[in-house]
C-alpha cells in the first residue's frame, strides 16, 4: 500500500514538474525552464533509478535552495548589469511595437467604410465583412483577413450583402447579442494600416505614425520624417534627442556601478549609507555587547536569590515580535507629543533631526540586542574554570586584575564569533531601520531616496520598490552585490575565527 | 529593638553594600526592558487613541479601539492574522521537515561531496534572502506570467521562499543535535533489520521532538516577523497582508492618526509569542544560542 502512495506520489510529482517545465518553455522563461526539466530528471534518478540513500535526503531541500536562495543571488548579479526599471521591462521587439501599437492615428478615407457581420456557422466565430480600398470586398478578423471574390458574394436589391459562400451576414438586431466579440477585433491590413469597429456599422482605419525599418534598425515619423536611433540605453532616440517611450531591457555594462561611483548626485548619498550601515553595525554590536557583558556581571552573583526573574524581564525584547515593537517605539519617539518626550520633559526631534534620528535607532537597537548579549556573556562567564579564578585569588590578584586579565579575555575570546555573526546580521537590520524612521529624515540631494538612517539594505528596497523616480531594479540590483560583498566579507572573517570549518573536517 | 537588631546584622549589612545597587540596576534595566510593551498595554485600552494624550494608566478605560480593530473592513484584522498562520505555519513545517532530513543524512551517513554540502549550506547561511529581494521579486512575477498562483499576491509562492530556505536556516542546528544522538541506537536498529528511512522515522525523529519544536518555534518567529521579503510578494493589498505587514499601515505616514487600534493589534499578535516564549524561555534561548553559533 505504502508503496503504491510512494510510486504515485513520485510519478505525479515529475509530472506536475515536467508540465510546469513546459509551461516556462512556451513562455520564454528560459533558465526557470530547464531548470524545471532538470528537477524532474533528478528526481527520477534520485528516488526511482539510484540506490544510493544521501541523495534521498538532500535533494528537496537542495533544489529549493538552488531555487530560492542561489538563484535570486545569482539573478541579482544579471539584473545589475541591465537598465530594468519602470519603463525598461520589456524586451526590444516587445517594445517597438508598443512604440508602434501607441502612436496610431486615423487614416482619412474617401468614404466610411461600412461593415457586416457573419458567424461562421462550424466554429461560431465572428467574421466582418467590409468594403476596403476601391471596389474590393474583404472578410476577416483579428485572426486573418482575406480578399473575397465578387463570385462568393450575393447582394440584395439595396447593394447590401446578403450572403457570404452561403453564410448568412447577421441582421442589424443580431448584431448586438455579438458585441463584445465585434469589440475586441482588430483587422491588420497592408502597410501596417488596421481596422477597428468604432461602433455597429463603421470601420476606423488608423496607421501608426512611426515606421519601423529592422533592417537599419530605425524607427521613422512619416508625418515629420523625424528618424529614431536605438542608444545604448535601450530607448529610441532622435537625433535632437527626443526619447519614444516605452524603452525596453538593455544591458548597460557596468554602468549602474560605475554610475554610483562617478555621478555626484548618486555617489554622495550613496556613500553616507555605506558609512552609516558600517559605524551603525560596529556601533551596535559594541554597545550591546559592553551592556549585556556588564548586565552579566552584575547579575551573575551568587548571593542574589531574583537572578532568574531578572533574566526573564531581560529577555522580554527578543519575545516581543521585532516588528511590532519597533512600530511602537516610532509612536514613542514622536517629537513633543510622544511619550518618551513627556516623560523626560524634552522636547526632542527624534525622526526628523538627522543625528536624533540615529540616536532613536540606536536605543531601539540596543534595546533589542542587549537581552541576546546579556545571554551570551552569562554562558561566557560561567563556562570560566572556576580553578582559575581560584588560582587567581590565591596569587593576591585583586579583583580589578581578575577581570581585566582573566575573565574579559576569556569571555571574548569566547563570544568573538558571536559577535562577529551579530555585527553581518546588524549591516541587514531592515525592519529597525526602515520601521522605525523609513531611513529618514531624507537627504535634500539624493532624489528623495536616501536618508540619514538608510543602510544598503533599507536604501535598496526603496529604491527597487518605493522609488521617487520609478522603480529602479537594475540599480538597486548593483547595490544588493555591494551588501552581498559586504557581508560576505566580515562574516568570511567570523567564520575563520569560529574555526566551524574544523568540524566539518 | 528586633529592627534595630536586624538593621545592625552582619547579614544585612551584606545585602546593602553588596546586593542592594543591583536590584536598583535591575529596577532601571526592567523598565528600559519591558517600556514598548507598557505603553503597547496601556495604548490598547486608552479610548483616546492618540498618543500625545496618553497616560501609562489610561484615564478613559475602555475596548473602544479592539472594537475598532476588528470592524475595520479596509484593514481586516482577522484575514490579516489568518494569512500570517497560513504562511507562518506552512513555511515552518516546510524549514522543519527538509532541515531535519537534510541534517539526517548529513549527520548520519558518510558520502561523496558530504563536506562539500556542509560548507556550502555554511556559506549560503551567512547571505540571508532578504539581501535579494529584489530578485526574489523579478522571479515571482515571472512565475506568476505562467502560473497565476505562484505569481506576486498569492501566499504559495512567499511558503515557498521561506520554506525553500529550510537548508540555510536551521540545517547546522538539527544536525548539530542528531550527532549528539548515540549511534549504536541506529546499528542496534540496522541488526534488527531496519532501513535507513525507518531509523529515521522511528529512531531520530522521536528523540528530536524538542529540537523540532524548538526551531518550528523560532522558524515560526522569525515568519511572522518577516517584514521585507513578506511585504514585496504580497504586496500592500488589505485582504492579502501579513499581521506584522498589515499593523504598520495603522500608522504608516501620520503617525498617531490610528494609534488605538494599532496598539489593540499589537499586542493581541504579541500575547501569544510573548507567552510561548516565556513558557519555553529555557529552550528557545539555548536554541537561539547554539543557532547563532553555526552562523
Amino acid at each position: 500500500m505504502s508503496k503504491i502512495l510512494r510510486y504515485l506520489l513520485t510519478y505525479g510529482l515529475i509530472t506536475l514538474i515536467l508540465v510546469m517545465a513546459t509551461k516556462f518553455l512556451q513562455d520564454r522563461a528560459w533558465f526557470l525552464s530547464i531548470f524545471f526539466y532538470l528537477s524532474a530528471s533528478l528526481i527520477f534518478s534520485t528516488y526511482v533509478i539510484s540506490k544510493k540513500t544521501p541523495g534521498k535526503y538532500l535533494l528537496p531541500g537542495v533544489l529549493l535552495l538552488c531555487l530560492f536562495h542561489i538563484y535570486p543571488a545569482f539573478y541579482s548579479g544579471a539584473v545589475a548589469f541591465t537598465n530594468d526599471s519602470n519603463g525598461h521591462q520589456l524586451s526590444k521587439t516587445q517594445a517597438i511595437d508598443a512604440i508602434l501599437q501607441d502612436s496610431k492615428i486615423p487614416v482619412q478615407t474617401e468614404l466610411p467604410i461600412n461593415y457586416q457581420v457573419v458567424l461562421k456557422d462550424s466554429t461560431r466565430e465572428v467574421f466582418l465583412v467590409f468594403k476596403y480600398s476601391d471596389s474590393f470586398y474583404w472578410i476577416g478578423n483579428s485572426k486573418s483577413v482575406v480578399k473575397l471574390d465578387q463570385s462568393q458574394l450575393k447582394f440584395s436589391i439595396n447593394g447590401q450583402i446578403q450572403s457570404v459562400d452561403g453564410q448568412k451576414v447577421l441582421a442589424s438586431d443580431q448584431v448586438e447579442r455579438y458585441i463584445n466579440q465585434i469589440q475586441n477585433i482588430t483587422i491588420k491590413m497592408a502597410s501596417e494600416i488596421t481596422l477597428q469597429p468604432i461602433d455597429l456599422e463603421t470601420l476606423e482605419a488608423s496607421q501608426p505614425v512611426f515606421t519601423y525599418n529592422a533592417s537599419v534598425d530605425q524607427l521613422t515619423n512619416i508625418l515629420s520624417g523625424e528618424k529614431y536611433q536605438p542608444n545604448d540605453n535601450g530607448q529610441m532616440v532622435s537625433d535632437s534627442g527626443e526619447l519614444l517611450y516605452p524603452g525596453w531591457k538593455a544591458n548597460i555594462g557596468w554602468r549602474n556601478f560605475t554610475s554610483v561611483i562617478t555621478d555626484k548626485e548618486m555617489r554622495t548619498p550613496l556613500l553616507a549609507v555605506l558609512t552609516w550601515t558600517i559605524v551603525n553595525a560596529f556601533l551596535i554590536v559594541t554597545f550591546g555587547f559592553l551592556f549585556g557583558l556588564v548586565l552579566a556581571l552584575i547579575f551573575n552573583y551568587k548571593h542574589m536569590r531574583s537572578k532568574r526573574f531578572y533574566r526573564t524581564i531581560f529577555i522580554i525584547p527578543l519575545a516581543i515580535p521585532s516588528v511590532l515593537s519597533i512600530l511602537v517605539w516610532s509612536g514613542l519617539f514622536t517629537a513633543e507629543t510622544g511619550v518618551i518626550d513627556r516623560i523626560f520633559h524634552i522636547s526632542t526631534p527624534w525622526l526628523t533631526d538627522p543625528w536624533w534620528a540615529r540616536v532613536a535607532v540606536l536605543i531601539v537597537e540596543l534595546w533589542s540586542t542587549f537581552p541576546y548579549m546579556f545571554l551570551i556573556s552569562t554562558g561566557a562567564i560561567q563556562a570560566i574554570p572556576s580553578e582559575i579564578l581560584e588560582a587567581a585569588e590565591i596569587d593576591g590578584a585583586s579583583p580589578t586584575k581578575t577581570f581585566t586579565q582573566i575573565k574579559l579575555p576569556l569571555v571574548v575570546r569566547t563570544v568573538a564569533p558571536l559577535l562577529i555573526a551579530s555585527g553581518a546580521m546588524a549591516l541587514n537590520n531592515f525592519g529597525a531601520i526602515y520601521l522605525l524612521t523609513g531611513g529618514g529624515p531624507t537627504f535634500s540631494n539624493s532624489n528623495g531616496n536616501a536618508g540619514a538612517t538608510d543602510i544598503l539594505i533599507s536604501y535598496t528596497y526603496k529604491l527597487a520598490f518605493n522609488g521617487q523616480e520609478g522603480n529602479n531594479y537594475g540599480l538597486a540590483s548593483a547595490l544588493s552585490i555591494l551588501n552581498f560583498v559586504l557581508v560576505g566579507a566580515i562574516s568570511l572573517y567570523g567564520l575563520r575565527k569560529m574555526k566551524t570549518m574544523e568540524e566539518i573536517n | 529593638m528586633k529592627i534595630a537588631l536586624l538593621l545592625d546584622s552582619k547579614k544585612f549589612k551584606f545585602w546593602m553594600r553588596k546586593v542592594l545597587w543591583r536590584h536598583l540596576v535591575g529596577f532601571v534595566v526592567v523598565a528600559f526592558s519591558v517600556f514598548p510593551l507598557i505603553w503597547m498595554i496601556s495604548g490598547a485600552f486608552d479610548v483616546t487613541g492618540q498618543i500625545s494624550t496618553q497616560m501609562l494608566i489610561p484615564t478613559h478605560k475602555g475596548l473602544d479601539n479592539f472594537v475598532q480593530l476588528f470592524s475595520n473592513s479596509s484593514k481586516p484584522f482577522l484575514i490579516w492574522t489568518r494569512n500570517s498562520m497560513v504562511v507562518a505555519i506552512s513555511a515552518s513545517v516546510m524549514q522543519v521537515g527538509i532541515g531535519a532530513l537534510a541534517a539526517y543524512t548529513l549527520s548520519r551517513h558518510r558520502f561523496k561531496g558530504r563536506k562539500l554540502t556542509l560548507s556550502t549550506i555554511l556559506i549560503v547561511q551567512m547571505f540571508p534572502q532578504l539581501l535579494a529581494a529584489t530578485s526574489l521579486f523579478l522571479i515571482i512575477n515571472t512565475f506568476g506570467k505562467s502560473f497565476m498562483f505562484l505569481g506576486l499576491g498569492h501566499q504559495l509562492p512567499l511558503i515557498l521562499v521561506f520554506g525553500g530556505s529550510a537548508l540555510g536556516v536551521n540545517t547546522w542546528m538539527l544536525k548539530s543535535f542528531f550527532d549528539t544522538l548515540p549511534t549504536e541506537i541506529d546499528e542496534a536498529a540496522k541488526i534488527d533489520g531496519a532501513d535507513h528511512f525507518q531509523i529515521f522515522r522511528k529512531i531520530i525523529v522521536p528523540l528530536a521532538t524538542p529540537i523540532f519544536v524548538v526551531t518550528f518555534l523560532l522558524s515560526f518567529i522569525g515568519i511572522l516577523n518577516e517584514y521585507l521579503i513578506t511585504s514585496v510578494i504580497l504586496g500592500l493589498d488589505g485582504n492579502k497582508m501579513t499581521v506584522a505587514v498589515g499593523l504598520q499601515q495603522f500608522i504608516y505616514g501620520q503617525y498617531g492618526k490610528n494609534w488605538g487600534p494599532f496598539t489593540a493589534g499589537a499586542l493581541l499578535a504579541t500575547i501569544p509569542v510573548l507567552t510561548l516564549f516565556i513558557f519555553l524561555q529555557k529552550h528557545l534561548v539555548s536554541g537561539l544560542v547554539s543557532g547563532s553559533t553555526k552562523g
